[in-house]
């Protein structure tokens, strides 16, 4: 899968199959030492505000393998940024930058919890209730981007401003939502009704969620459809150009709409796998900047499933990690966000650099 | 809707108006050079957070606005050494770029007070003087472009690089100075968005109005004045939202919390599909052809 998707990846820089070692290193290597270089970058930080970086980070470590529960809650966290990666990744392969999958992963959530507690729906049986409800989520996950395609394609308005224009639009949606729209009437404080009998189910054994499970299983199923499908092949042309697409048999804003869409598709998933799983119910504060982690996620694991799958789990360990080491510590609890914002610069500066050396 | 045109809600547009007019200034300069910087909210963020930090410790709000100006010149010389010198991506450099800003920026406000502690609120400027430094950003953006070599250079390092290459210009060069300068007034724009009307800083204090100023300057078809304007139709918006927001009306307040975003996007309909797009934006220029 790999050599198909490089070279087209790359076709437009460099000639096929040009030296592959050094360009595996340089896919493994750039992202590796990003993260080295962010955590030492991290610890010089925490060594200026006279904590000693070594111990916070075998706390992040302790905290991450050690403390009960810890490998749960990485999951947990890991479980959204995957299935938003994902998504985004997808995108990104076709040069579609959008930035919008907060405000698909809100409207998805939103959508999807505004149906399971709908008077009437609340009642069905649980496994009918949760699959109407993941489909609700995922459409209007869809939906919500494909405004941005329409967009793209009715006016040529960028795909980054409206993707993200529509995120404080989405906000917006969730404000009111929870406020009037779907709001538990019983509660003091704006707030939907739970979830109920909508909720995933825990998975017996590791005690975690079916969401991490479905988000797991959607890593191969990206490969594949990204690799041997006929979606997969236009993704990486219109990644390669516009007017190599538009030369061959699809028409690139179709193509351009298919795109965002899964990623929408993947996005309001993880906004129901969220309410479903964890809060349980949407509340104002629902949104916690998932869908800009998910960001750094697609592009620390190189556009590619497996990538991401990884990278997922490291963002959401570093996150976890570091929570339980500011019970320990006097660090601010931004710390873990600048690391993980570190970690994306030196990855973009790295790539640019290494692209500069091979050339 | 009569209630809406009161004294205080123009001048409120205006003060919600004057930061995302100065940011958009300062895109419209990076972007008429071949620099698409998406960077740009968290350059507003940064010198927000200067502009708080250095009036804290002067007492003077205009020594802050200074410190929010060079910091971001110095986002932007950052960001110009990422695209520019080492030609990164530009779109994901800026995202990078804004992401690093808004959690940087966020740790470097916490650690900034003792927990536990209000954080200080600063003196405030008054609005006059802020609505004419927009105004005389305006007329030497506008001067620059449209009266000078320099900006005649600058416009066609955007538009055709090879040309201004075989004229014996550095392309490299002239898109370096513009991102700096873009940056500077993308720093001065949140300095005076947090010296100014509001007096203190808070985490992620812009609220997209970095991105709001991006979409203006697409909005404005690369030209200053029509930059301003579209600032101060978002101020209104903006404004009217605040207005609507305490008194009961028969539409949601949420939708006046939408509407500025919302007028953007309309306007993005209205004015995408147009040939004054600088040709070369967001294309690295490589001498000698890639």
């Amino acid at each position: 899968m790999t050599a198909t998707v490089d070279r087209v990846e790359d076709a437009a820089v460099r000639p096929p199959d040009d030296d592959r070692r050094h360009r595996l290193v340089a896919a493994i290597g750039v992202p590796v030492a990003a993260l080295v270089v962010a955590l030492v970058a991290g610890g010089i930080l925490m060594g200026v505000e006279g904590v000693a970086p070594m111990s916070v980070y075998g706390e992040v470590l302790r905290g991450v393998f050690v403390l009960d529960g810890g490998l749960r809650d990485t999951a947990v966290v890991a479980t959204p940024l995957l299935l938003l990666g994902l998504g985004l990744a997808v995108a990104y392969r076709a040069r579609v930058f959008t930035i919008g999958a907060e405000g698909q992963y809100i409207v998805g959530a939103v959508a999807a919890t505004g149906w399971a507690t709908a008077e009437g729906v609340r009642g069905w049986p649980g496994p009918v209730l949760v699959l109407t409800s993941l489909m609700v989520a995922v459409a209007a996950g869809a939906c919500w981007a494909a405004v941005t395609a329409g967009l793209n394609a009715r006016f040529g308005a960028s795909v980054v401003i409206t993707s993200l224009l529509l995120n404080y639009v989405a906000a917006a949606l969730l404000a009111w939502a929870v406020r009037v729209g779907i709001r538990d009437p019983g509660a003091f404080t704006p707030q939907s009704r739970p979830i109920g009998a909508a909720g995933l189910p825990e998975v017996p054994g590791p005690a975690i969620h079916l969401g991490f499970v479905l988000a797991l299983a959607a890593v191969p199923l990206a490969g594949v459809l990204l690799a041997r499908s006929r979606f997969g092949y236009r993704v990486e042309v219109l990644g390669a150009g516009k007017e190599v697409l538009g030369a061959g048999e699809a028409r690139p804003a179709r193509v351009t709409l298919a795109v965002l869409a899964v990623c929408g598709a993947l996005a309001g998933l993880a906004g129901y796998v969220e309410v479903a799983g964890v809060t349980e119910r949407v509340t104002p504060d629902f949104a916690t900047g998932y869908g800009y982690t998910a960001i750094i996620v697609a592009l620390l694991g190189r556009l590619r499933p497996t990538g991401v799958l990884i990278a997922a789990f490291a963002l959401a360990a570093l996150s976890t990690g570091f929570d339980a080491a500011e019970r320990g510590y006097e660090i601010p609890s931004s710390t873990a966000g600048v690391v993980q914002a570190l970690v994306v610069v030196f990855f973009v500066a790295g790539d640019a650099l290494a692209h500069r050396m091979g050339r | 809707m009569e209630t809406l045109l009161t004294l205080a809600t123009l001048t409120a547009a205006v003060r919600l108006a004057v930061p995302v007019a100065m940011a958009a200034l300062g895109e419209l300069v990076s972007e008429r050079a071949g620099v698409l910087n998406l960077g740009l909210e968290g350059m507003m963020l940064s010198g927000g957070l200067a502009g708080y930090l250095v009036t804290l410790e002067s007492g003077s709000p205009w020594i802050g606005i200074l410190g929010g100006l060079a910091v971001g010149a110095f986002c932007g010389a950052v960001f110009a050494v990422l695209v520019v010198v080492v030609q990164a991506n530009q779109i994901v450099t800026g995202l990078a770029f804004t992401l690093l800003a808004l959690s940087a920026t966020t740790y470097l406000y916490e650690r900034s007070y003792a927990i536990g502690q209000s954080p200080p609120r600063i003196p405030r400027l008054s609005m006059p003087p802020l609505v004419v430094l927009v105004l005389v950003a305006l007329v030497v953006v506008w001067f620059v472009l449209n009266r000078t070599t320099a900006g005649l250079v600058l416009g066609a390092a955007g538009e055709a690089p090879e040309a201004v290459d075989a004229l014996g210009y550095r392309v490299d060069r002239v898109r370096f100075a513009a991102t700096v300068a873009g940056g500077a007034l993308g720093g001065l724009a949140g300095a005076m968005l947090v010296c100014g009307p509001l007096g203190l800083f808070v985490q992620n204090v812009t609220a997209g109005r970095g991105w709001v100023a991006l979409a203006l300057v697409v909005f404005a078809r690369w030209r200053p004045v029509p930059c301003v304007l579209g600032a101060l139709l978002f101020g209104f918006c903006d404004a009217a939202q605040l207005r609507l927001q305490g008194t009961a009306t028969a539409v949601p307040y949420e939708v006046f919390l939408a509407l500025p975003y919302l007028v953007t996007l309309v306007a993005l309909m209205v004015r995408a599909r147009d040939s004054r797009t600088p040709r070369a934006l967001a294309v690295p220029f490589v001498r000698g052809g890639t």
